[in-house]
């Protein structure tokens, strides 16, 4: 029975970044029952990203755990608990990371992006779970603890290139929009 | 023609991914580079960055790699780049199980934890406490307290949540910073509020009595944390249940209103918290869960996969112990049935077949 589990902060089972052919970017495993070596996570997660890739919904059950998911352009981003854990959580945990690499990359979410800013994004996911236990959802929070570079540089001292590559990145961002 | 493609994805890759192909040894190599005055901090977070892709990949480091590396890294504490430290902590919590005589760091960290820098202190907490051992937590005890009880939000999470860690090595130390936990309750973080509970909860689960007052308190002080309602939930659950195979059962149990009263919670991470323990505890009577089905039905027309498929997995469950409680939701389940998440239409269907009539083949 479920409700008579020993009530724990140690909810989160594992959270990784996986590229559009199953590859793995970052990956963390906080339960040491879970996957101990990297052959099976590795393998998991393949079996998991063939389960997942097409098919854009959300959530899924596999070998015992719950994995929530979202993806964009060619980059995935998993969450996974026990069976027993209460979903929503698991979905604020996701929601935080995906935001929080958003916020980093500066809306530019894809594979490149991730690999060119990889230091503060394995920041961001020391700052989100510690060993299995949240340690923060809020992603504003937890960007403003590890986004520190100041790469602001202000306007008069930017070269040419600079000021038409933020034009154009503004400028695609409004048309996406 | 599949040559040329797969050309050109390499050549991509390649151009993208400036971490493929790393070589281990070469990458150890480098790490000469953190001898060199003044730290060129650029260009060794760069390194430190590849040497965990590599450790996060799945490469193995021997234990004497790993100590030469650590000790190169330790050289790093003399530049204040705030990325770089934090890359250097982040050093430190990866291979610290391998190398050996980590505990050099231990009075860097120390001053770092205990510094003006709020940005170092958080993690430097939660690195020291990678690498203390039982002995020397009695020597950094006295910061621990104080850092619990910090006004710093990120300062009082890192040391809540090492303590826990901590917790399972050396209990009877931790044991002792039970104060400190309840004055973290009492924060108005909801991450520290949330942790605080968490650690007074370990230091005091095999107390019974004071667990019960515990929870007897927090059920009527409104708890602003939702993940530390959705805790307060379980273990409120748990008493119940151990009350009733101890056989003294009151039939109306405060805890029991308290779980009851969160189904009206304004967060849906504990409303369903809350529906989820009705349906789990073996006391539930009918008229409330059929509250808690009703709250389920409610989240099936939720636009969130997940709320769906949380609410149909706890239906299922509801099913198999009491059909009728769920018959009133067949409808929402037939919806279900072609969702465009497959779980939860599996779910769907699975829990029509426990509840569904011959009348509702035709639809």
């Amino acid at each position: 029975m479920d409700s008579l589990m020993e009530p724990t902060l140690y909810t989160i089972k594992g959270m990784c970044i996986l590229d559009n052919d199953g590859n793995r970017i970052l990956a963390k495993y906080y339960d040491k029952n879970v996957f101990p070596t990297v052959k099976e996570q590795k393998a998991y997660e393949k079996n998991l990203f063939n389960k997942t890739h097409r098919a854009n919904a959300e959530i899924i059950m596999l070998d015992g755990l719950t994995c929530v998911y979202k993806s964009n352009v060619d980059l995935l981003f998993y969450v996974m608990g026990s069976t027993h854990e209460n979903e929503l959580i698991l979905l604020s945990v996701l929601n935080c990371l995906f935001d929080t690499v958003t916020m980093i990359l500066k809306k530019n979410v894809e594979k490149r992006a991730v690999l060119e800013n990889l230091d503060i994004v394995m920041l961001a996911f020391d700052e989100i779970c510690d060993g299995g236990i949240i340690l923060d959802a809020d992603p504003s929070s937890v960007v403003k603890r590890v986004d520190l570079r100041n790469d602001d540089i202000p306007i008069g001292e930017q070269t040419v290139a600079q000021v038409l590559q933020s034009a154009r990145e503004q400028l695609k961002w409004s048309l996406l929009k | 023609m599949s040559s040329f493609k797969r050309d050109k994805k390499e050549e991509e890759e390649g151009g993208s991914n400036p971490f493929l192909n790393l070589e281990k040894t070469s990458v150890l190599q480098e790490t000469r580079m953190f001898n060199e005055t003044p730290v060129n901090a650029r260009k060794c977070t760069h390194i430190l960055t590849k040497i965990l892709y590599l450790i996060n990949q799945g490469e193995q480091l021997g234990s004497r790699e790993a100590t030469e590396c650590f000790f190169a890294m330790t050289k790093l504490f003399q530049s204040k780049d705030v990325i770089m430290r934090r890359m250097v902590y982040l050093g430190i919590k990866e291979l610290s199980p391998i190398a050996e005589d980590v505990i050099i760091v231990t009075s860097s960290l120390t001053k770092d934890m205990t510094g003006k820098e709020d940005l170092y202190r958080a993690p430097a907490i939660r690195a020291l406490c990678s690498i203390t051992d039982n002995t020397m937590l009695q020597a950094v005890e006295r910061y621990m307290k104080q850092c619990i009880v910090d006004r710093n939000a990120p300062v009082s999470s890192g040391a809540l949540v090492s303590s826990l860690h901590l917790a399972n090595t050396a209990g009877d130390v931790v044991k002792r910073w039970a104060n400190e936990a309840q004055e973290a309750l009492n924060s108005d973080n909801i991450m520290v509020q949330y942790h605080g509970l968490g650690l007074l909860y370990h230091i005091r689960k095999a107390d019974r009595l004071a667990v019960t007052k515990l929870v007897n308190r927090l059920t009527k002080q409104n708890l602003k944390s939702p993940y530390a309602v959705c805790f307060l939930i379980r273990i409120a659950c748990k008493i119940i249940e151990e009350e009733d195979a101890a056989g003294n059962s009151n039939a109306e149990s405060p805890l029991f209103d308290f779980v009851e009263s969160c189904l009206r919670n304004k967060s849906e991470m504990v409303v369903y918290e809350a529906a989820h323990a009705f349906v789990n505890l073996k006391r539930t009577n009918p008229r409330e869960l059929s509250t808690a089905v009703s709250i389920l039905q409610l989240f099936c027309g939720s636009s969130k996969a997940t709320l769906r498929f949380a609410a149909v997995r706890t239906m299922n469950k509801v099913a198999m112990l009491h059909p009728p409680a769920v018959n009133v939701c067949n409808l929402d389940l037939e919806g279900l049935i072609a969702d465009s998440n497959r779980s939860v239409a599996t779910l769907a269907i699975t829990t029509l077949l426990k509840t569904g009539a011959e009348s509702s083949v035709e639809r």
